[in-house]
């Protein structure tokens, strides 16, 4: 652990939210990310002090949009919510109780979820329907993140099932993929908090539904519709990625001693570190870039340029990356398609694939 | 007016025709000259059209002489369950005056809290909290120091319980107007759709489908809401005194028996 603060530098360590963890499934293959995200360090500012600023982060106006669309929802003892589910999932109109968890006040909504969920799960019967503004806690790395889902929704067959709102549109029965992929991944991290705060209280961790309820206005009005979208991918990815985040030492050994990512800031907090030997330091640490990387994660300007600097295949794409497979310079793609290099051992079948697509292209040039 | 309007169209047509027949001819100048012509006509005629229409008369902010705690009383009244301030501005803005806005009720209730601290019992009613199952203030709601205990603390299904008294009331608010307003028409429809059978689809609702669509949920959850707040109520009076039975307890250590 200590190798991990000193990766990190003397501040403290970034905590987690859902999104980031979702974004950790998102390319369980990058070495950089796992480790910058095991040691907590700020990629934003790191970042920022490369002169890589991320181009993303959430708009005002789509946050207020969301919380809006949220209350909408939530407002009269989750109204709204209550013939959503009992229209999708058939509940019995008997069951209505509400929950709201903030009502204990905010330092003690932790340990109050977990006494209602406890308490949910044995007296099945006489339990609420829905459990407001509840917060999990899930162990990343060592230090512990706490996690806001929206609802948790329970008395579905005597499962918990994790309901998200979101607002964007659901227009004609069809949503942006990336979107629900999106929501998909961090409502997988909600499931996994609830599963193992149940594991944790002694109970069964399965009574948590896989499915789970996604929340979005309909169309262009502000009605809400409600779909079941099964998380059980998502989840085995997120598990794998936590899990490699616990073996974090492997990818430790490999380091050279002294490596560090620290931005070491003045007392008034500015970095006093030269962005080229950050950079240097960085580059120590494979990166897998993708185009999605663009989406998800802070460095991925940086990683971009890197990649680009060297004419890696990552910035092609996953799928056309697959297809090359073993094959990581486009230089050394080039090169085998013209026949000026030989292709090595294992490369053989790679490289007449893409002579055939050379000669194809010659062709139809010609 | 509407004479000159006619001649200023028939003018604007003329010169527009004039325009393309210069252009063609390519005698530049002219064209120019035309074209500023044109213009002129065009916001003449812009200028007429305006006159036309009578300024619309200044808008006065509908104001209501009540002050706001009077006019949030009102709302209360009329639904009869702990609220939350954006169903009380719905409810004023159907029914009353809609000069009220959400921001307006932020401090409300600290504002009554503290005068009753200071001078208990001298308004003739307080505008308080109602008390979760833990006699902490629910959030966002407010309620009637008038109301019978019960009916100022919640269960667990007492939000869903409220939510149909609610619309029962307004409804049936409704059904005694002789000319129901629109607004009020589209506020039942919106809170019927979230009672099974209620309404049909997005059409407006029927005051009386709705009363009995709401009494017959309602019979469902009665007994079982009536008997938990009972139980609240009864803790509350036992532990609290009078300034936290109406306004909650902040303080969550001195609590005992509540989960």
């Amino acid at each position: 652990m200590n190798r991990l603060d000193e990766l990190r530098g003397p501040v403290p360590s970034r905590p987690h939210d859902a999104r980031a963890i979702a974004a950790l499934a998102a390319n369980p293959g990058c070495a950089r990310r796992a480790l910058m995200d095991a040691a907590g360090v700020d990629k934003d500012r790191t970042a920022r002090h490369l002169g890589f600023p991320a181009p993303f982060g959430q708009s005002q106006f789509a946050i207020t949009r969301g919380n809006v669309f949220e209350a909408l929802v939530k407002e009269n003892g989750c109204a709204e919510l209550l013939r959503l589910l009992r229209e999708l999932l058939g509940l019995p109109v008997a069951q209505v109780g509400y929950q709201d968890v903030e009502s204990v006040g905010s330092h003690l909504r932790h340990s109050h979820t977990r006494t209602l969920i406890d308490r949910a799960a044995r007296e099945n019967d006489d339990a609420a329907v829905f459990y407001d503004h509840p917060l999990f806690s899930l162990e990343i790395a060592g230090h512990t993140s706490y996690l806001e889902p929206d609802v948790v929704a329970f008395q579905l067959g005597g499962r918990f099932r994790i309901v998200e709102i979101k607002s964007f549109g659901v227009i004609d029965g069809q949503a942006e993929p990336e979107k629900v992929a999106a929501a998909a991944r961090q409502a997988a991290v909600y499931v996994l908090a609830l599963r193992t705060l149940l594991a944790d209280l002694g109970h069964d961790p399965e009574r948590v539904s896989h499915d789970v309820v996604l929340v979005c206005p309909e169309n262009f009005a502000n009605r809400p519709t409600a779909t079941l979208v099964d998380v059980r991918k998502q989840l085995a990815v997120l598990k794998r990625q936590l899990a490699r985040m616990t073996r974090v030492d492997r990818l430790l050994e490999g380091l050279p001693q002294g490596l560090t990512f620290d931005l070491a800031p003045d007392p008034d907090g500015v970095p006093t570190r030269s962005a080229e030997d950050l950079a240097g330091a960085l580059s120590q640490v494979p990166a897998r870039y993708a185009p999605d990387c663009l989406s998800t994660c802070d460095m991925c300007m940086f990683c971009r340029d890197e990649a680009r600097g060297c004419g890696s295949t990552d910035l092609l794409g996953r799928q056309v990356r697959d297809q090359l497979g073993g094959v990581s310079l486009m230089t050394e793609a080039l090169g085998l398609a013209e026949g000026t290099v030989e292709p090595a051992e294992g490369q053989e079948e790679v490289a007449r694939l893409l002579r055939l697509a050379d000669r194809l292209r010659e062709e139809c040039l010609n | 007016m509407s004479e000159s309007l006619d001649a200023l169209e028939r003018r604007i047509a003329e010169l527009r025709a004039e325009v393309r027949r210069a252009v063609k001819a390519k005698e530049n100048s002219l064209a120019r000259s035309l074209r500023g012509d044109l213009r002129r006509a065009e916001q003449a005629w812009d200028a007429a059209i305006t006159a036309e229409e009578p300024p619309p008369p200044p808008r006065e902010p509908e104001t209501s002489l009540l002050p706001i705690r009077e006019q949030v009383h009102q709302a209360l009244a009329l639904l009869g369950a702990p609220t939350a301030a954006k169903l009380i501005v719905a409810v004023n803005n159907a029914f009353f005056s809609g000069a009220l806005r959400g921001s307006q009720l932020t401090s409300l209730r600290r504002d009554e809290e503290r005068s009753f601290r200071s001078d208990p019992y001298a308004r003739p009613y307080y505008l308080c909290a109602a008390l979760t199952d833990r006699l902490s203030p629910a959030r966002g709601l407010l309620a009637d120091s008038t109301w019978a205990p019960e009916l100022r603390v919640l269960g667990p299904l007492s939000p869903r319980v409220d939510f149909l008294t609610s619309t029962t009331r307004i409804a049936e608010h409704l059904a005694r107007l002789a000319e129901p307003p629109a607004s009020a028409l589209r506020l039942l429809s919106r809170m019927a759709q979230n009672i099974p059978g209620a309404v049909e689809g997005f059409v407006q609702a029927d005051p009386a489908t709705a009363i009995r669509a709401a009494r017959a949920e309602l019979e469902v959850h009665r007994a079982a809401d009536t008997a938990q707040r009972a139980e609240v109520a009864v803790r509350a009076s036992r532990q609290l005194p009078d300034v936290e039975r109406l306004f909650g307890v902040a303080a969550m250590s001195t609590l005992r028996g509540a989960c």
